[in-house]
């Protein structure tokens, strides 16, 4: 494979997706840490020094970290930037120089995140979602809510920039820099999940930008937007009248709810061209895909408020979200059936990222049930703010999401890094990481019947909650083994970057033509799927021509 | 590459979608020899002016929710805005600058360039007058004990004037940079599409600001 140097200040997409790569295995590492001392507090809540707010900075900087600097990163910033051009059939994004700021602002977004965390006073305690009014008081809501909670507001404003700068680079890569013959219907699932990702980015960082801008305006300047009036925080009228948290809670879902499908959309369009890849056969139904893929986005876009169920909504719009919601699983079931269609009965190349595929379309289901669970407003005012949330979306946007990272690692290792990843200790990873990942979250759903909520920093003191301390204990232990595992997928990762083996070009015979090589795609005449054909070769590149 | 000669599809699970040459995206990108096609950068620019377009559109529409929302508490202290008369100057101002700035354009591609330095020049010139008139329009207002924290109309008036007034100046730095172009004479060919996003992306922020005239005028 081609050898891409390594330049601090590229432009090169290639280049760009390692710094978006590296960047988001740091904030995973640092994610992953917090998240063990979390698990350490909870179960030995005696142990060390840990105060309540301690605790709730870790539980924030994780949160944040996780969505906005892996999963929001990650599968587009690092995998989209690498693979997109390449499967277009074009040799840049449409503005290189433009993709290198979207990275450097975004670094800058990360540096003044871990600065609202070391903060004085300590790290902002609003969790990823940043409720006012607490989030907009200041100080008197605890330590970490002044300057903390300043720059917390300010890294995510930055951020939302960094996006929307990449959204429209993606969005314009996808409409006028495709190969010739390269038609929208031609362009594998992967692309097609890159540009509704990146409409989606486009359209909700862009309401979380202004939100970003009126609730630092009112910690800054004074202005009531979200803070109402007569309010006491710790025996203190705040001096802010008539605003609405609501108002935070419907912008923030507005652009929250996509940003889980901007999470998992990169995944599925991997998933469905992964599984097709290593079953040796086209995907069943190409339009189906298409079509579920843009009508998962465009229904994301109308279901915020089941987020909010609980606050007090008009029982009407609680009745229209609901339905709405439950709606999504039709369009999510015709990409699970169609994922168990591509792998029904055929002879399957059971290698790592394939494995991770499969794992994914698991998990996807597991959580995915949760989804339908919490979608029915009258199980979601009992559930809401437990453990049962937190089983729900871990499975579903942070294992499956991540699974999708393991396996676009290890299937386009070869256009990072020239090389290819160990496949054996990739397989060993999945198998102990699919174990890891269940026996954390399944329990989860447990504490949640059981009335555990989420965000408290101790359990021990609450009488309700002793019957959930022993299944508390054994999900820790479940993280710190799953944690553990991990070095498994590190060491091969730094081991492979110089030690791997040399790949090959188009080492799993893939029809997309990222894998085709300098020179770069003449012209396409071929859909993306032609695979498990009679022959000596059982499949086509796209550009390969030729009879039909 | 081998020949697909001998190959028949294995169909029954789909096959590979059908490849309709009517489609109206052709897919006209790079070349065939893997270089981007000339005019390129020309159309991704355009396309990206589009794009950076319905952001702001978002952007906007997200601000003004929020003023539906933020209004519709029935909050007895939503206040009123008086605006200054400045306002519609700096209105008029705006739209000349838009005015000069597109026959500029025009006639720069009848490759009049004289022409082209002095209309561009007077587009710019505009612009700024729109914005230093906005500067002196918020201290007239803050001298009148309006501010962002005297009530929520006044503060949602101040959100999006400066948000405007953002883009405003975002779009004059190429429009500034056109202008230091052409009195070098160095309006390359390149430079060409600078010139019409700048004035693509100024004529949409003039609608922005009526909008946002009529809004205060009329409803806030
Ligand atoms: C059929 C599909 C789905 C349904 C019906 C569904 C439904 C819900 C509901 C009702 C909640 C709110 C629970 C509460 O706070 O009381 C929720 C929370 C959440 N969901 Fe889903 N969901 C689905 C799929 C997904 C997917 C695909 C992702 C991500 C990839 C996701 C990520 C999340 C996250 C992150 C939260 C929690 C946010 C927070 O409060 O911090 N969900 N889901
Ligand atoms: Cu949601």
């Amino acid at each position: 494979m081609e050898e891409v140097p390594v330049k601090i200040f590229t432009t090169s997409h290639v280049g760009i997706a390692r710094q978006y790569f590296f960047l988001s295995l740091a904030a995973v590492l640092l994610g992953s840490v917090l998240s063990l001392y979390m698990r350490f507090h909870l179960t030995y809540p005696q142990k060390g020094e840990i105060t309540p707010e301690l605790y709730l900075s870790w539980l924030t900087l994780h949160g944040t970290v996780m969505v906005f600097f892996v999963l929001t990163l990650a599968p587009s910033g690092a995998f989209g930037n690498l693979v997109l051009p390449g499967q277009l059939g074009a040799k840049e994004m449409a503005f290189p120089v433009l993709n290198a700021w979207s990275f450097w602002v975004t670094l800058l977004s990360f540096l003044v995140l871990v600065a609202s965390f070391l903060a004085t006073g300590g790290g902002p305690l609003s969790g990823w979602t940043a409720y006012p009014p607490l989030s907009v008081v200041g100080a008197i809501a605890g330590p970490g809510e002044g300057l903390g909670q300043t720059l917390w507001f300010v890294s995510i404003a930055i951020f939302c920039v960094a996006q929307l700068l990449g959204a429209i680079n993606f969005i314009v890569t996808v409409t006028d820099l495709r190969a010739p013959g390269m038609t929208l219907l031609r362009m594998p699932l992967t692309c097609w999940s890159w540009f509704v990702t990146a409409v989606l980015s486009l359209l909700s960082f862009a309401v979380l930008l202004p939100a970003g801008i009126l609730i630092l305006m009112d910690r800054l300047v004074g202005t009531s937007f979200f803070v109402p009036g007569g309010l006491l925080v710790g025996d203190m009228v705040i001096q802010h009248e008539g605003g609405s948290p609501l108002l935070w809670q419907h912008l923030f879902w507005f652009f929250g709810h996509p940003e889980v499908y901007i999470a998992i959309l990169p995944g599925m369009g991997l998933v469905s061209h992964l599984l097709a890849t290593f079953a040796r056969r086209p995907v069943p139904g190409y339009r189906a895909m298409v079509w579920s893929t843009v009508a998962i986005a465009v229904l994301g876009m109308v279901v915020w408020g089941h987020h909010m169920f609980t606050s007090g909504l008009n029982p009407y719009s609680v009745m229209a979200f609901s339905v709405l919601t439950m709606v999504i699983g039709v369009p999510s079931t015709v990409k699970t059936l169609n994922w168990i269609g591509t792998v029904w009965g055929a002879k399957l190349r059971l290698n790592a990222p394939m494995l991770y595929c499969l794992g994914f379309v698991s998990i996807f289901v597991t959580g995915g049930l949760s989804g339908l669970v919490l979608g029915q407003a009258q199980l979601d005012t009992y559930f809401h703010d437990t453990y049962f949330v937190v089983a729900h979306f871990h499975l579903i946007m942070g294992v499956a999401a991540l699974f999708g990272i393991f396996a676009a690692t290890h299937y386009w290792f070869p256009l990072l890094f020239g090389r290819m990843m160990n496949d054996t200790l990739g397989k060993w990873h999945f198998y102990l990481t699919f174990v890891g990942a269940y026996a954390m979250f399944l329990p989860m759903h447990f504490a949640g019947f059981a009335g555990n909520p989420r965000r408290y920093a101790d359990f021990t003191t609450f009488t309700f909650l002793g019957q959930v301390l022993t299944l508390q204990k054994g999900i820790t232990h479940a993280a710190f083994f799953t944690g553990a595992v991990q070095l498994l997928f590190l060491y091969n990762l730094f081991h492979s970057i110089s030690r791997g083996v040399k790949a090959k070009q188009n080492p799993w015979e893939s029809t997309s033509i990222e894998w085709a090589g300098e020179p770069a795609v003449a012209e396409i005449f071929r859909g993306p799927y032609e695979l498990g054909l009679y022959g000596e070769r059982d499949y086509r590149m796209q550009n390969e021509g030729g009879e039909e | 590459m081998p020949t697909a000669a001998s190959d028949e599809l294995l169909t029954g699970s789909g096959g590979p979608p059908p490849i309709d040459p009517e489609l109206p995206f052709g897919g006209g990108g790079p070349d065939g020899e893997g270089n981007n096609p000339p005019g390129w950068q020309r159309r991704t620019s355009l396309t990206g002016i589009v794009v950076l377009m319905c952001v702001s559109v978002m952007t906007f529409g997200s601000f003004l929710s929020a003023m539906v929302i933020r209004r519709g508490l029935g909050a007895t202290n939503w206040g009123h805005t008086p605006m200054p008369v400045l306002l519609y100057w700096n209105t008029v101002s705006l739209l000349l600058s838009s005015v000069f700035l597109d026959t500029a354009r025009r006639i720069l591609r009848k490759g009049k360039r004289q022409e082209f330095t002095w209309l561009w020049g007077a587009g710019t010139f505009c612009g700024m007058a729109f914005v230093a008139g906005q500067f002196v329009a918020w201290y007239q207002l803050a001298h009148q004990g309006v501010y962002a924290t005297t009530n929520p109309s006044a503060a949602f008036f101040y959100v999006l004037t400066w948000a405007h007034a953002a883009h405003v100046v975002g779009t004059a730095i190429p429009i500034v940079m056109v202008m230091v172009w052409a009195l070098q004479f160095r309006l390359t060919p390149k430079r060409r599409t600078t010139v019409d996003a700048a004035a693509m992306f100024w004529h949409f922020l003039d609608v922005m600001w009526i909008g946002i005239l009529l809004l205060y005028r009329y409803w806030a």
